[in-house]
């Protein structure tokens, strides 16, 4: 880990900051001396930057921006983490073993990602959501958790396939190198194969392209929220940012804030992936 | 099927004999016969040559005996249990005395691994012996092999040249004291300085863990210097089987006369390097008919494009396929 | 005999995040007109660096090049890029290890022999396609005008080093760098692919420089020998004299350590142990001498020159061997 860190240049050491920063905000913001995000300051709607009380200012509702960002940062990033942690996980499974295997599950495994592959993210997103968070009754109101859980199942879902076929791939070159034909002739179980030769070489390609997920699911989640499907009323970036879309010409800076950090964020974790990847690709490099 | 033949075979108790064996691949457009009808015997202690040009089936024949993948048809018995026979379970105890050490000596070993895992990895697969024991048994296999393991204990296998990998894979591949062991062009990939010191390597190994060798390569130079029985291949076939003394001062068959001539002699007084073979190989996937060679051959007949020639025996121990052998 | 390429103290320095690695150390060495020269040494001797450097083809911020390179009387070093390129093609061509890398996978084969032709001979469209098929006859490939449109990896690696061939001598140039052009291809293609390159040489009376670690191939294609080992010319001479009269013991434990049809060894190969120095960092004395089995304290402590023993013979060595070498 520490050599992961040494080679660092000042914009990914800055890139890790602020992504260390978002966690940390996401982990403390609850136990932070900070307004309620969900209660409006009626004496206070759409100030500005650095107002008393509200270093970030407010939107048109008398939200507190600044307390948004910080307690919105904990679902957006909630929901960021887990659907690629779990789409990447399961998606590697799936890849690793269906290339592993070949014949006509890796056939099938390669179609579905494929057709998965050629919907595009908001449209799959959009879809999943229509499905899993809408009741047939009107009257029934959709709680926000919920919602957060399905809009973690719907991008999940958008993750899986693209991870999921960086490992078949990946799997694919490896399982031609004649390391994995020495193991076998030694007569290792492919179980042991896959765990202890294919997966610790695969994984580099999965983490750096997971980072770049990351910031993929974050651009996605707020663009859910735009399109209404979101977590509409909950606390997250997109949230904000679909709050206040009609307002945007009289209070410009309550856009501003949660898109800057959002795509900060991004940046950074796009950033790191590439970093990721051009440390650990170094020793395959050297062969 | 007209196959190449049989009479080679001597009986008797071989460690390994592959008898008939085919190799198929199915690829765009067609079907590669990699190996067709290819039958050898080995008996304990002798080094058996694999001698043929780029594309001839060597590898692919290396790994069928191993069963990486099975061949289609024919059997391979070692120590007389028929391993295509086997599966699951059986077929990988079985395998475990075979091993193969590969031609790309960095390829073969895992980059993310050190070498005291690399070499004591198949202990840990069979569970031989104690965490003691195995590093004990790791330590004495690079010694072996002419490395000093508490310098390369604990390093990865992309901190060392060619030479040393191929150290390293040796040694991995002789921890289980397989009764046979596959080298697939093991100095090729070498430079010349070192191939001399890796094929002194496999003949001190071969000698302290009484191993019974297959040798693969491309090099009839190579050859000469490890083997005691050589087996010439095209495009999937056998063409000469014998002694080594036999097949460099009489080839009998024009191609291995082909493959002598071309290898250049490091003496410039002597006109050597020279080939009278036309053309280059033929596609594997519609290799020609009667004998694979014909398209080559200064010698070749109608006879060799309508009736494929069976090995016969041309002198004792000397065994060709070809119609008109070299006198 | 003129020379056609005159190499003078040629030095090229990498720097390298480990040091200054200096690859080509001091290099001099005449090509005359249409000879072949071998340049013969172990992997990573600097044979590639020192062929592509005189061709002016090192590219890189990290690359110095210093001492002087003269093709036809013109000095090439400190020339600017296009003005060294005029002379490729026309003057000198090169062929190279793996001809897959070395041709455009995506385009023909006519295509990429006819380019030449038509921007460096400024002929037709028609002309140079004439011409392509001409060439490809001659480099022995059955049927050119099939073989025109055909791509790279429809063709076998001896009809693609044929193709490269055909590139490199379509414009008739005065000499040719061929960087280890048989590695790849198995003994009887590489014995056609020699056999087309002698026989070219002579018909178009150009000049070759051959660079290999095999002294076989050497010794059966080449009319001089340079031997490098760690960035220096060791060994210079006549082909014929380099081996009936070996003075370096590098040489000598070289052509000892590879196997030959001829014979089987009794017992052990001989080998050279060790390998070779550190490039960052190399030895005060003899490169060689922590692995020559004649070393002795000079050697350790003083560089050699290069010293003449007629003949055009030259060597780099305090305790050369008697003449003639005893060779087992
Ligand atoms: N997995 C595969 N799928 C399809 N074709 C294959 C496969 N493996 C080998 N072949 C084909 O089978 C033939 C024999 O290949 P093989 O690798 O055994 O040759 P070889 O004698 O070992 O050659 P080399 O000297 O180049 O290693 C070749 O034509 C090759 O293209
Ligand atoms: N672009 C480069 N940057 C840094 N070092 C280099 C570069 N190119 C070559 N070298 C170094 O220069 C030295 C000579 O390399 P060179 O490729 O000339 O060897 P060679 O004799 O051609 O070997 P081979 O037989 O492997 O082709 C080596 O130590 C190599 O690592
Ligand atoms: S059988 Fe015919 S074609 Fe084949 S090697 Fe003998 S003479 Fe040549
Ligand atoms: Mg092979
Ligand atoms: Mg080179």
């Amino acid at each position: 880990m520490r050599r992961l860190l040494g080679g660092m240049d000042v914009f990914t050491r800055a890139c890790a900051g602020w992504m260390s920063l978002m966690v940390l905000l996401a982990v403390v913001g609850p136990f932070l001396p900070l307004p309620d995000p969900r209660e409006a300051d009626f004496e206070a709607s759409a100030v500005g930057l650095f107002s008393p009380g509200h270093v970030l200012g407010t939107d048109s509702n008398g939200y507190d921006l600044l307390s948004n960002v910080v307690n919105g940062a904990r679902t957006s990033l909630m929901i960021a983490f887990v659907s690629v942690v779990v789409g990447g996980a399961l998606g590697a499974a799936i890849g690793i073993v269906s290339a592993y295997r070949r014949g006509r599950i890796d056939r099938v495994v390669n179609l579905l990602f494929n057709i998965v592959l050629s919907i595009p993210n908001l449209v799959l997103g959009l879809a999943l959501v229509a499905i899993l968070a809408t009741s047939s009754d009107p009257s029934v109101v959709i709680s926000p958790s919920r919602r957060v859980v399905v809009i973690m199942i719907a991008l999940t879902c958008v993750v899986l396939p693209v991870l999921g076929r960086i490992a078949r791939g990946a799997t694919l070159t490896w399982i031609n190198r004649e390391f994995v034909v020495a193991a076998r002739s030694m007569g290792m179980r492919d179980r042991h194969i896959i765990l202890r030769h294919i997966v610790p070489n695969v994984l580099p390609a999965i983490y750096s392209v997971g980072f770049l997920a990351v910031g993929v699911v974050i651009v996605a989640e707020g663009a859910l929220s735009l399109l209404g499907v979101g977590v509409v009323d909950g606390v997250s970036w997109g949230a904000m940012i679909s709050r206040v879309a009609g307002e945007f010409t009289f209070v410009p800076h309550s856009m501003y804030v949660p898109v800057t950090v959002l795509a900060l964020t991004v940046i950074a974790s796009n950033q790191l992936g590439d970093y990721l990847r051009s440390r650990l690709d170094l020793r395959e490099g050297r062969l | 099927m007209a196959g190449t033949g049989t009479a080679h075979l001597r009986g008797g108790d071989a460690v390994l004999k592959a008898t008939d064996v085919n190799v198929r691949f199915k690829v765009p457009g067609g079907t590669v016969q990699a190996v067709s009808g290819v039958s050898f015997d080995i008996m304990r202690g002798e080094t058996l040559a694999i001698v043929g040009e780029s594309g001839c089936g060597k590898t692919t024949l290396g790994k069928a005996i191993l069963q990486l993948p099975p061949p289609d048809s024919g059997s391979v018995v070692l120590d007389g249990t028929d391993l295509t026979s086997l599966s699951g379970e059986a077929l990988r105890a079985a395998r475990t005395s075979i091993q193969m050490v590969f031609q790309d000596p960095i390829s073969s070993l895992d980059p993310r691994m050190t070498v005291r895992n690399l070499v004591a990895e198949p202990l840990w697969v069979w569970n031989r012996g104690s965490e003691d024991e195995r590093d004990a048994k790791v330590r004495e296999l690079l010694d072996a092999v002419g490395l000093e393991p508490d310098l390369v204990l604990d390093r990865r296998s992309y901190e060392f040249s060619g030479g040393q990998c191929q150290r390293i894979s040796i040694a991995r591949s002789v921890a289980l004291e397989p009764a046979v062991l596959i080298c697939d062009e093991p100095v090729s990939a070498l430079d010349v300085s070192i191939q001399a010191q890796i094929l002194n390597l496999l003949q001190d190994m071969k000698e302290r863990y009484g191993l019974t060798m297959v040798f693969i390569s491309h090099d009839l130079a190579v050859v000469r210097a490890v083997s005691t029985r050589i087996m010439v291949m095209y495009l999937g076939k056998i063409c000469e089987v014998g002694d080594p003394e036999a097949i460099y001062s009489r080839p009998a068959h024009h191609y291995t006369s082909a493959l002598i001539g071309s290898v250049p002699i490091p003496d410039p007084t002597r006109r050597t390097g020279r080939t009278p073979l036309r053309g280059e190989p033929p596609s594997p996937m519609n290799p020609p008919s009667g004998c694979r060679f014909r398209t080559r051959c200064p010698a070749a007949s109608d006879r060799c494009a309508a009736e494929e020639p069976e090995l016969r025996e041309v002198s004792p121990g000397q065994y060709v396929a070809c119609h008109h052998p070299r006198g | 005999m003129s020379a056609v390429m005159s190499i003078r103290d040629l030095v090229v320095r990498f720097r390298t995040p480990r040091g200054v690695l200096e690859a080509v150390r001091g290099v001099t060495l005449d090509i005359p007109e249409g000879a072949s020269v071998g340049i013969v040494g172990e992997s990573g001797s600097g044979k590639t660096v020192l062929s592509r450097a005189a061709m002016g083809l090192l590219s890189g911020s990290n690359v110095d090049r210093s001492g002087s390179v003269t093709f036809d009387g013109a000095e090439l070093v400190g020339l600017p890029r296009d003005h060294v390129r005029q002379h490729f093609g026309t003057g000198i061509a090169m062929i190279f290890q793996d001809p897959m890398t070395a041709l455009n996978p995506v385009r023909r084969v006519g295509v990429q022999v006819a380019e030449g032709l038509r921007i460096r001979l400024g002929m037709s469209r028609k002309d140079a396609a004439a011409r392509t098929s001409e060439l490809l006859a001659m480099v022995g490939i059955p049927d050119p005008a099939a073989a025109m449109r055909k791509f790279p990896y429809q063709l076998s690696g001896g009809m693609r080093q044929r193709v490269m061939i055909a590139i490199a001598i379509a414009c008739k140039p005065k000499l040719l760098f061929a960087d280890e052009p048989t590695t790849a291809l198995d003994v009887t293609v590489q014995a056609q692919i020699l056999e087309l390159l002698a026989g070219l040489r002579a018909n178009l009376g150009m000049a070759m420089v051959l660079v290999t670690h095999d002294l076989g191939v050497v010794a059966n294609n080449t009319d001089f020998v340079a031997v490098m080992y760690a960035g220096e010319i060791v060994e210079q001479a006549p082909t014929t004299e380099l081996f009936a009269n070996m003075k370096m013991p590098y040489t000598e434990a070289l052509l000892k350590s590879i196997p030959t049809v001829e014979a089987r060894p009794a017992g052990r190969l001989p080998v050279i142990e060790g390998r070779l120095p550190d490039p960052t960092d190399r030895p005060a004395g003899c490169g060689f001498a922590p692995r020559c089995s004649y070393a002795q304290a000079r050697c350790r402590e003083d560089h050699p020159p290069l010293v003449d023993a007629g003949n055009g013979h030259l060597y780099r060595c305090w305790f050369p061997l008697a003449a003639p070498a005893r060779r087992s």
